[in-house]
C-alpha cells in the first residue's frame, strides 16, 4: 500500500499538467512578444520570425518532455499496483450461476434496501426494474412475438410506491388493526415499512408505545416461540415510567414510581407464569423508590443500553416471524463472500497451473474458514467417510451412540446383521441404526 | 487458536474485489494525458507550419497569421486546463479511494467492528456497481448519495457506456463511432474489431434499403472503410452481401440482416470498454455474492428436515435460509467441511433431534418445561410432548 501511496504522491505533486500549463503559458508570451514586436517594426517582420522558430520548437519539446513525465508517473502508479495485485485475478468459474438469475438477485437487493430504510432508494429501483422489464417485453414481441414472462417477484413490491408515498403524507405508519389483512400484494415492503418505523420510534424518540401494540397484537404467536419481547418490552416501560418523575419533578416524586405501579397492574397480569419472579422483583423495588441506587435493585434499572438491546431483540423477533434472517443475508453474504474469495482465487489459480478440473459441482474443492458468527448450522461430517451428511445420506446413530453416514454403514455392514461400531467395542445390528436430525 | 484463524484478516489478499477501485482512475487519467497528447500535436503542427509559411509573407499577413496562431496556442491553453481540472478530480477520488484501502490495513481483525463498518461500505460500492450496469442508473445514483460513497463509485463512466450501449440497441452507430475515435490508440494496442464492425453494419444498412442508389454508396462505403488491412474475408462476405436482398435465407447474410446483429455490437462495445478501462466484465457483487453464497451454504439450507426457523432454537436465522437468498443459492455448490462443528456435549432426544445439552437446558427453562421433563424445543402446535429427562441419550459425534 505505501508503494502506491507514494506513487499517487508523485502523481498529485510532479505528474502532472502544471508544468505543461506553465510551458503553454511560456509559448503564448513568446508568440505575443513577437506579434508586438511585428506591430511595431513591420520592416524587421522577416527578422522577428526567424527569431521566432528556435524558441517555439524550444518550447513545444519542453511541453512534450513535461507529458513524458506524467506518463512516467502514470507507469510508476500502474507498477505499484500491479506489485500490490500481482496474485489477484478475479476468479470466473462460478459467477454464471448467478448471470442467470437477475430476477432474484434483484430482489434481494430490493429486500435488503427496504431492510435498511432505504425507502427512496427502494422505489426508485423498483421503478427502474419495472421500465426496464416493460422496455424488454415491448422489444421481445417486436422480435418473435414470444415475449419473456414478467419476474413474478416485481408484483410483490408493486404497491411500494402507493405505501410509502401514503407513509411520507401522514408522517408516519399507522399500526392498522387488521395487521393480519394485509397479505399477497406488497406484503413484504409493508411489513419491512413497519417494522422501521417502530425501530424509529424506539431508537431516536425512545417512543416504545408502537413497539408494545405490534407486540400486544403478536402475542400468541410470540408466545408460542417462547420470545420474550412482550414482557421485555413492558419492563422497559415499567422503568421508564418509575425513572421519569426524576427528571420532571411536578408535584411530588412519588408519581413515577405509583404511574409506574399503575402500569404494572394493569399489564403484569396478563403475563405467563414464567416471568413471576422477575415481576415480584420490579413490584419489589417499588419499596425502594427513594433510594434506588443503593437498592439490590439497582440492576434491574441501569442497564446502559436499554433501549438498543430492546431494538436488536425486537428486529430478530420481528425478521424471524417473517422467516428472515435479523442481520442482511445480503450483507453476510457478501461480507462471506470477501473472506472466502482469496481461498476461492488461489484454488482456481493452482487448477489452471496443473490443468486439474474440480469435478464435484455440488461442494466447494476447498474449505472456506469463517468467522464463528457465520456459522448459522451444525455441521456432520462422518468419520468414517469424511462426507457431509445430506438429505440423501444422513446421519445415522449406532446404538452405542456413535454418529456415521448412512453410505458409510452399508459400506461398513456389508449386507450382514451384525457388525461392529468403527469407533468403539459394540456390536450391533445395522437395523438397530436410527436416522438423527442434526 | 482455531478462532483466531478464521477472524484473522489478511488485507492484500482481501482487497481482491477491490482493485478496480484503483485501476480505473489510472486509466482515466492515462486517456486525459492522451488527449493532452493530441491537443498539443496538433497545435505543435499547426503553429510549426504557420510560422513556417510565415516567412514569405507580408507584414501585415505575417501580423494575421501570428494572430490566429496566438488564438491557437491560447485555444490550447484552455483546453489544456479543462484536462487539469479533470486531472485534479481523479487525483483526488484515486486518494480517497487509497485512503478507503489503507483503512482496511490498519483493521486488526474481522471480528472488529470496524470491519463490520468496512465491509458495509463494501456492499453499498458493489450495489452501485451492479446498479450501474444493469442500467438502474437512477437508483444507483441515489444509493450513491444517501451512502455518501460518490468518491468510490464511478457513475460517470458507467452512464457514458450505458448510454452508448443504448444507442446501439436502438439501431444508432454515430456515439461509438465517435467513442472509438477517442479511443482509437487504445483500440488498436488490445487489437479491437469493434470499429470494423461498426463499419460493416453501416454497409449493412445502405445495402438493406435496396435502392440503386444506396447501393452504389454502399460500395464507395466498403472501399473507404473495409477494404483496408484486415481480415480479407471480412471484406469478401460484404461484397456478397450486396448481391442478397434483405429477406435472403442464405447464410451468412442472412444472420448479416438480421437486427440481432445491433445487440451483438452492443455486447462488443461494453467488452472492449471495460476491457479498456480495466473493469471486470461481471457486476463485483456476482463474484461475492456467489463466494458467499457457497461459503455459507450447508447441505441443510435446503434440506426438509432442517431446523425450521425460529426462536425457539435460540439460534439466529440462517442468511441461506432466508427468503431473500434462499432461491438464488440453489444452485450452488455448498461449502467443504472437514471437520465436524457440533455444540458442546450434544444429546439426542427420542425423536431423533439433536442439541447441545446447555442449550436443551436453557430453551426447556425459557418454554417453562416443568423439572425433571423435557421437550423438543421445535416441536410446536398439536404433537407437542414431554419425555423424562433419563430420555435423554449422550451421543457421540467425532
Amino acid at each position: 500500500m505505501e508503494s502506491i501511496s507514494a506513487a499517487h504522491q508523485t502523481l498529485e505533486k510532479k505528474a502532472n499538467l502544471d508544468r505543461t500549463l506553465t510551458d503553454v503559458q511560456a509559448l503564448i508570451d513568446q508568440l505575443q512578444r513577437t506579434r508586438d514586436a511585428v506591430a511595431e517594426t513591420p520592416e524587421l517582420t522577416a527578422m522577428h520570425v526567424a527569431k521566432l522558430k528556435q524558441p517555439v520548437k524550444a518550447s513545444f519539446d519542453k511541453i512534450e518532455e513535461s507529458l513524458k513525465d506524467v506518463n512516467k508517473g502514470l507507469n510508476q502508479y500502474q507498477k505499484a499496483l500491479k506489485e500490490k495485485f500481482k496474485n489477484a485475478q478475479l476468479p470466473t468459474a462460478s459467477n454464471e450461476v448467478l448471470g442467470g438469475e437477475n430476477g432474484l438477485v434483484n430482489r434481494a437487493i430490493a429486500m435488503h434496501l427496504l431492510r435498511e430504510g432505504k425507502f427512496g432508494v427502494a422505489r426508485t429501483f423498483v421503478r427502474e426494474v419495472n421500465e426496464s422489464q416493460e422496455q424488454q417485453y415491448q422489444q421481445d414481441r417486436g422480435l418473435n412475438g414470444n415475449p419473456a414472462a414478467n419476474d413474478g417477484w416485481i408484483q410483490e413490491f408493486a404497491d411500494t410506491d402507493a405505501m410509502i408515498m401514503e407513509m411520507e403524507s401522514e408522517g408516519k405508519l399507522e399500526l392498522r388493526e387488521d395487521g393480519e389483512v394485509l397479505d399477497g400484494k406488497g406484503h413484504l415492503q409493508k411489513k419491512f415499512t413497519e417494522m422501521y418505523h417502530i425501530l424509529e420510534a424506539l431508537r431516536s424518540q425512545h417512543n416504545l408505545s408502537p413497539a408494545i401494540a405490534w407486540a400486544r397484537e403478536n402475542s400468541t404467536e410470540l408466545e408460542n416461540r417462547g420470545s420474550n419481547l412482550e414482557f421485555e418490552l413492558s419492563r422497559l416501560k415499567f422503568v421508564e415510567l418509575y425513572t421519569s418523575s426524576e427528571e420532571t419533578m411536578s408535584e411530588d416524586s412519588m408519581t413515577g414510581p405509583l404511574r409506574a405501579l399503575e402500569y404494572a397492574q394493569a399489564v403484569f397480569p396478563t403475563f405467563s407464569g414464567r416471568y413471576s419472579r422477575e415481576m415480584s422483583n420490579l413490584l419489589g423495588s417499588l419499596a425502594y423508590s427513594s433510594g434506588l441506587d443503593e437498592s439490590p435493585y439497582k440492576t434491574l434499572f441501569f442497564n446502559q443500553h436499554p433501549w438498543e438491546d430492546v431494538a436488536t431483540s425486537f428486529t430478530r423477533e420481528f425478521c424471524s416471524m417473517l422467516g428472515l434472517s435479523s442481520t442482511s443475508p445480503l450483507y453476510t453474504a457478501v461480507t462471506a463472500g470477501g473472506i472466502a474469495l482469496p481461498i476461492l482465487e488461489k484454488v482456481e489459480r493452482v487448477m489452471a497451473a496443473s490443468r486439474g478440473q474440480w469435478t464435484s459441482v455440488n461442494e466447494l474443492p476447498v474449505e472456506t474458514p469463517l468467522p464463528p458468527e457465520m456459522l448459522f448450522h451444525s455441521i456432520f461430517v462422518c468419520p468414517v467417510s469424511k462426507e457431509q451428511a445430506t438429505d440423501d445420506n444422513p446421519p445415522m446413530m449406532l446404538p452405542c451412540g456413535h454418529v456415521i453416514a448412512e453410505q458409510s454403514l452399508h459400506m461398513h455392514s456389508r449386507g450382514k446383521n451384525r457388525m461392529k461400531c468403527p469407533y468403539c467395542p459394540n456390536e450391533s445390528d445395522p437395523k438397530m441404526a436410527r436416522r438423527v436430525y442434526i | 487458536m482455531a478462532e483466531f484463524s478464521t477472524t484473522k484478516l489478511e488485507p492484500d489478499s482481501h482487497l481482491l474485489l477491490d482493485q478496480p477501485l484503483l485501476r480505473l482512475p489510472n486509466e482515466l487519467l492515462r486517456k486525459n494525458l492522451k488527449s493532452a497528447q493530441r491537443q498539443i500535436e496538433m497545435t505543435n503542427k499547426n503553429v510549426t507550419s504557420a510560422i513556417q509559411a510565415s516567412t514569405n509573407q507580408s507584414p501585415a499577413e505575417t501580423l494575421a497569421s501570428l494572430d490566429s496562431t496566438l488564438a491557437k496556442a491560447q485555444n490550447l491553453k484552455r483546453k489544456l486546463e479543462a484536462l487539469q481540472i479533470e486531472e485534479n478530480a481523479l487525483h483526488k477520488q484515486q486518494k480517497s479511494r487509497i485512503q478507503h484501502l489503507q483503512e482496511l490495513h490498519e483493521i486488526p481483525s474481522l471480528a472488529d467492528v470496524k470491519y463490520d463498518h468496512w465491509s458495509h461500505t463494501r456492499l453499498d460500492r458493489l450495489l452501485v456497481d451492479y446498479l450501474l450496469r444493469q442500467g438502474y442508473t437512477e437508483s444507483a445514483k441515489e444509493l450513491a448519495r444517501e451512502k455518501d460513497i460518490d468518491y468510490l463509485v464511478d457513475v460517470n463512466v458507467f452512464e457514458e457506456s450505458g448510454k452508448i450501449e443504448k444507442s446501439l440497441r436502438e439501431g444508432k452507430m454515430q456515439d461509438c463511432l465517435t467513442w472509438c475515435v477517442e479511443n482509437k490508440q487504445a483500440l488498436k494496442k488490445i487489437d479491437s474489431n469493434l470499429e470494423s464492425e461498426l463499419r460493416l453494419q453501416q454497409f449493412i444498412e445502405l445495402a438493406r434499403s435496396g435502392e440503386m442508389k444506396q447501393r452504389l454508396e454502399a460500395m464507395v462505403y466498403a472501399r473507404k472503410h473495409l477494404a483496408g488491412g484486415q481480415d480479407p474475408k471480412f471484406a469478401l462476405q460484404a461484397a456478397g452481401l450486396l448481391a442478397q436482398s434483405p429477406d435472403t435465407h442464405v447464410e451468412p447474410y442472412r444472420t448479416m440482416f438480421s437486427p440481432t446483429r445491433y445487440t451483438e455490437i452492443a455486447q462488443t462495445f461494453l467488452r472492449t470498454h471495460h476491457e479498456l478501462f480495466a473493469l471486470p466484465s461481471q457486476p463485483l457483487l456476482y463474484i461475492a455474492l456467489s463466494a458467499g453464497l457457497s461459503a455459507l451454504k450447508t447441505p441443510a439450507c435446503h434440506s426438509e428436515y432442517a431446523l425450521q426457523p425460529s426462536t425457539l432454537t435460540g439460534a439466529p436465522v440462517c442468511p441461506i435460509c432466508s427468503t431473500e437468498l434462499n432461491e438464488l443459492a440453489r444452485n450452488v455448490p455448498y461449502a467443504h467441511h472437514t471437520k465436524s462443528f457440533m455444540e458442546e456435549d450434544p444429546v439426542v432426544l427420542p425423536n431423533g433431534r439433536v442439541f447441545g445439552r446447555e442449550r436443551l437446558r436453557v430453551l426447556n427453562e425459557k418454554i417453562g418445561t416443568e423439572k425433571g421433563w423435557v421437550r423438543d424445543p421445535t416441536n410446536q402446535g398439536d404433537g407437542v410432548w414431554e419425555v423424562g429427562a433419563e430420555s435423554v441419550k449422550k451421543v457421540f459425534i467425532s
